[in-house]
């Protein structure tokens, strides 16, 4: 970190963080920056990540692509790849007679070999499977594909427009609606035609926003374009398979290893319990790899040839794979004189590209998040996700909350402006109160809202350089309705010795879960960390876990895990008064055992062995977590963004330098406060990335720029030199010790943020993300003619 | 992935010589060759390594002058002590190319034959008056750097040649300045503007904007005209700017560059 000059916090080393609202924990290991188990393997590139896992007498698998962004298939040539020296057998669609040839957890519309017709430039067409990879590879342009071009849809307005050409004639029915709501599905039972390009369209009103437009002090109008971009985990795609016997096993890179068993069963036909997903370590996931990839086109390459498959993508290839939502979000906000909403209203439109993936769910969790932490008495909300002939877009770290904010936020900077209202007054005057509903009939929000404003100001305040010629500060909130569904299990298994294995679901990505769950289960049970070890994301022998995202893992899969410990321990006590003949009233816990009435400790292992009556045996505690009790209110809880920077223009060139940031982690107890922190730069960081540096660009038919190079991601040096990161613990989360989730939260807002504080400094307000240093030199000499 | 292809690693300067050809390629650092290779632009059935031959990587001083071999390395440029002593310019140019990985693999002499427009050596070896040796079984060349790049990725070396080293006289006594614009992996706009101390007139380039750099000569640090240099230069539009944007920036460099000059904050 040679390159960061001032963080505030315990990023610095020292294992206590500072500034921020704590409560005394009073506990032994949880609310303690532990060291992560995972951190020396991976420093030292001892990690085993899927692409380093072999399977003996496995072959290889590449994928030829379409060429055309939309088109027939008119033939596909296979005989001269098939005879290609080390080539094993080359599959298309009707290869896969007896499949069900499509998989998408909410709209099973996404193809695994195009069938009949390509939808997208990079579209999966055919898959030559050999003994290498460099036979595979060599083999792939010798699969001659006959096209017939149609007409295409590259951007959601072409979509959109009267006339377009459809991307899919079909209408599928949603399969998963768990998360939809509020809003009606586009698809319609049956499967019937479609009429036009809309994926999913979600509304949200209450109140009358038409009344108020007349009644107001001030009506702003504003739009945002939001950049398509790549989420850019490390690690590209990649998975090996493996089918004999009506059974399949898979390992790959998947955030939802149960969500995609659930796809593959569909797609073969077998029982839950014949198919079989594991995640070893992610490198890197922030969305992208949620729900199904890569994983059908090996487990068909499997199927197909009878032996183990890998696939392994590259970048190019997998950012054909996922991207992100573009949107273009337009904001009316009425306001009375004193700057108090009345009325907000939003057109929502994304770019969802070929295949529905995520993106109803994106689009609904835009909606719902677009508007703020704010009282809004009239509102009106409309979102729709739209096919177009480009890439699939999926979820993106803070599931819609990036769109949406960024022009929900600036649209209220631009009315403070107009209001002559202070940007934190005007807030001030309508943020939410702790308790208080944004959306109707949901959890209340469990944050104090206010406070977490005035800790960021406080920061904000004490990096301000005193010569504010072109430089600018910006802040911004949101609120997100986070945690998903809540649907969690974890199970604990008591050791002879009293360790403990806990089994969970949810994946270790980067994010630190294996490094949280072991510190919930050894604050439990009162043992050393080191007695802890944690198994995730095996299908076929850890608990279910519904998805790792929306910064589930802490609030939902930790509170299955206390849960499962609690269930232990009062077997170990039941066992331990059936052993020793008392009254179990009589046992209470203590670190590591339990105590009796005549002070003597029976230790777990004990317990176990004099059970089972020998040195054998094993407890073991299950824990689970549905919409009942404290998660029975939607959302499980609400992740809140609160981040503000100071940017300084070259007014020459228009470079962007963000000089400062500053974030405050509302997570209601940190666990691993440094693994909080470091979440909340990282999510920062990442946003910044959009808001000054990262957009796919396509040419036509393709991108033009799909690799490092091109796409410029943030680096050391564009770090900030002074960074605050503050936590807020209030203990007002549902999670254990009152915990909330993390990981979004500071990515929400900062491009608002950024936006703002470049505005504050050159006087005029973008319309777009990110900020190029071009684009903010057109804003500055007045030249709008670059796009 | 890389295609397949052949490895030779020869240790003699006149074996790797005769290996080379049309489909058999000079290899040393690979930090854009490799690159080109797994994006399927170039197919070369034949590396030729030359990280073997002594020869290659020689530094040597005389006098003024200094004689780089074309398998030095930018790292090695960027650290030598002879070459921070003798050219802190030129060092403090090699200590910012590309990133940690292309300057402790790359070579000045596969950064030149490469052709990269937005090379930042290649820029201050222009203004520099530099000149390169090319090699082959049967002759050998000097052509000096201005007439040496010809294109985007395009040089006057034939297949059968070899860059063996790089001539910069009078180096010691070159002072000047080096800056670039970089917002993205390569740099939008790199512009040196240098002198002999003993003699001659200042001489500024500006590259990375177009397909080679531009070249022009004054009296003095302030006998430039940024406008009109900016007016004059070719520019190429891509994703790092617009034409216009180019122009602009290269007329905010130029005139930075002079500024620095004028004020005496040379290396």
């Amino acid at each position: 970190m040679a390159d960061v000059g001032q963080i505030s916090s315990s990023l610095d080393g020292s294992g206590e963080h500072g500034q921020g609202a704590r409560q005394e924990s009073g506990h032994a290991y949880v609310g303690h920056s532990v060291l992560r188990p995972d951190l020396l393997e991976k420093v030292t590139g001892a990690a085993v990540y899927c692409v380093d896992l072999r399977r003996s007498g496995s072959a290889s698998a590449k994928i030829v692509r379409s060429t055309r962004a939309h088109a027939r298939i008119l033939a596909i040539d296979t005989d001269a790849a098939r005879s290609a020296p080390g080539v094993v057998a080359v599959l298309t669609c009707d290869t896969l007679t007896g499949l069900c040839s499509r998989f998408g957890h909410i709209v099973a519309d996404h193809e695994i070999l195009a069938n009949g017709k390509v939808r997208y430039y990079g579209e999966p067409v055919a898959l030559v499977v050999a003994e290498t990879e460099a036979a595979a590879a060599d083999a792939l342009e010798l699969v001659q594909v006959e096209y017939e071009d149609l007409p295409a849809v590259i951007t959601a307005e072409d979509a959109l427009a009267a006339g377009a050409v459809l991307v899919h004639e079909v209408d599928l029915p949603l399969l998963d609606v768990d998360n939809l709501s509020p809003g009606e599905g586009a698809g319609s039972p049956e499967g019937g035609p479609r009429v036009d390009n809309v994926a999913h369209e979600v509304t949200l009103e209450w109140g009358d926003v038409d009344a108020a437009w007349e009644s107001a002090a001030v009506v702003v109008e504003s739009s945002m374009h939001f950049p398509m971009l790549y989420a850019y985990a490390m690690e590209p795609y990649n998975a090996i398979a493996s089918y004999a016997n009506g059974r399949l096993e898979v390992d790959s890179t998947a955030q939802h290893p149960f969500m995609v068993r659930d796809d593959l069963a569909r797609v073969f036909g077998l029982p839950l319990s014949a198919v079989t997903v594991r995640a070893p370590y992610l490198g890197g996931g922030y969305g992208s790899k949620s729900y199904t990839k890569v994983e059908p086109l090996a487990a068909v390459a499997s199927w197909h040839v009878g032996r183990p498959v890998k696939l392994v993508l590259d970048v190019e290839e997998s950012i054909y794979t996922t991207r992100v939502d573009s949107a273009v979000v337009k904001v009316r906000s009425a306001l009375d004189a004193d700057g108090r909403f009345i009325a907000r209203e939003f057109d929502i439109v994304m770019d969802s590209g070929a295949y529905a993936d995520n993106s109803p769910l994106v689009i609904a969790k835009s909606v719902n998040r677009c508007f703020g932490p704010y009282r809004v008495p009239n509102l009106r909300v409309r979102g729709r996700s739209i096919y177009t002939n480009t890439s699939p877009a999926s979820s993106y770290r803070g599931f819609g909350a990036p769109q949406g904010v960024l022009a929900g936020e600036t649209n209220l900077e631009r009315a403070a402006e107009e209001l002559g209202i202070d940007s934190a007054e005007i807030r001030r005057r309508n943020l939410v109160q702790p308790g208080e509903e944004i959306l109707q009939g949901k959890r209340g929000i469990d944050a104090d809202l206010p406070a977490d404003l005035e800790m960021l100001l406080s920061a904000l305040k004490m990096g301000e350089p005193s010569n504010t010629k072109w430089y600018g500060v910006g802040f911004a909130c949101s609120a997100s309705d986070a945690g998903a569904f809540p649907v969690s299990t974890a199970a604990v298994r008591v050791e002879t010795d009293g360790s403990v294995i806990v089994l969970s679901g949810s994946t270790e990505m980067g994010q630190g879960s294996r490094s949280l769950l072991g510190q919930i289960a050894a604050e439990e049970f009162g043992i050393e960390l080191r007695q802890v070890a944690v198994r995730q994301s095996d299908t076929g022998s850890t608990a279910y876990e519904r998805t790792t995202g929306a910064s589930r893992t802490t609030t939902l899969a930790g509170l299955a895990l206390q849960r499962a410990c609690a269930d232990a321990l009062s077997k170990m006590r039941a066992m331990a008064a059936e052993v020793e003949n008392v009254d179990i009233d009589t046992i209470t816990q203590c670190p590591g055992g339990f105590s009796l009435e005549d002070n003597r400790i029976l230790r777990y292992g004990e317990i176990v062995k004099k059970w089972f009556g020998a040195s054998a045996g094993e407890v073991t505690g299950v824990g689970t977590v549905r919409r009942s009790g404290v998660t029975k209110q939607m959302p499980p809880f609400w992740e809140i963004g609160m981040v503000g920077v100071g940017c300084r223009i070259d007014p020459e060139t228009g470079a962007v330098t963000v000089e400062q940031l500053a974030t405050v982690g509302d997570v209601g107890f940190a666990i691993n406060p440094q693994a909080v922190e470091a979440q909340d730069l990282g999510a920062a960081t990442q946003g910044l990335g959009l808001s000054l540096f990262e957009e796919l660009i396509y040419d036509g038919p393709q991108v033009v720029n799909p690799n490092l190079v091109d796409y410029r991601i943030p680096r050391m040096r564009d770090l900030p030199s002074r960074i605050d990161l503050m936590l807020a613990e209030r203990r007002d989360g549902v999670g254990p010790y009152g915990a909330k989730g993390s990981g979004e939260g500071s990515l929400n807002p900062i491009a608002a943020a950024v936006v703002t504080a470049v505005a504050r400094a050159i006087g005029r307000w973008p319309d777009r993300i990110p900020l190029t240093p071009e684009r903010v030199w057109r804003l500055i000499s007045d030249r709008t003619d670059d796009e | 992935m890389l295609p397949p292809f052949a490895l030779e690693r020869p240790d003699r300067l006149d074996e790797a010589l005769g290996l080379l050809d049309d489909v058999s390629v000079p290899y040393c650092g690979g930090t854009e060759l490799l690159m080109a290779m797994k994006m399927n632009v170039l197919r070369p059935r034949c590396l030729v390594d030359l990280k073997g031959i002594a020869e290659l990587g020689r530094l040597d001083w005389d006098g003024d002058d200094v004689l780089v071999g074309g398998a030095v390395t930018h790292a090695r440029l960027a650290t030598d002590d002879d070459v921070l002593s003798g050219s802190a310019l030129l060092a403090s140019v090699e200590r910012r190319v590309g990133n940690a990985r292309v300057r402790s693999q790359g070579s000045i002499g596969g950064n030149l034959c490469f052709a990269e427009p937005r090379s930042d050596i290649a820029t201050l070896l222009c203004a520099m008056e530099a000149s390169v040796t090319l090699q082959s079984q049967t002759d050998s060349r000097e052509v000096a750097m201005r007439d040496f790049l010809i294109g985007a990725y395009e040089t006057v070396r034939e297949p059968g040649e070899l860059l063996v080293n790089v001539l910069i006289p009078k180096v010691r006594r070159y002072r000047g300045v080096y800056l670039k614009y970089q917002y993205s992996e390569r740099p939008t706009v790199g512009v040196a503007l240098v002198h002999d101390e003993a003699e001659g007139p200042w001489r500024l380039a500006v590259g990375a904007v177009g397909e080679i750099p531009l070249v022009l000569e004054a009296d003095s640090p302030s006998g430039f005209d940024p406008h009109a240099v900016a007016e004059s230069i070719d520019l190429v539009e891509d994703l790092s700017g617009s034409v216009e944007y180019k122009r602009h920036i290269v007329e905010v460099y130029v005139r930075r560059a002079m500024q620095l000059a004028i004020q005496g904050d040379s290396l």
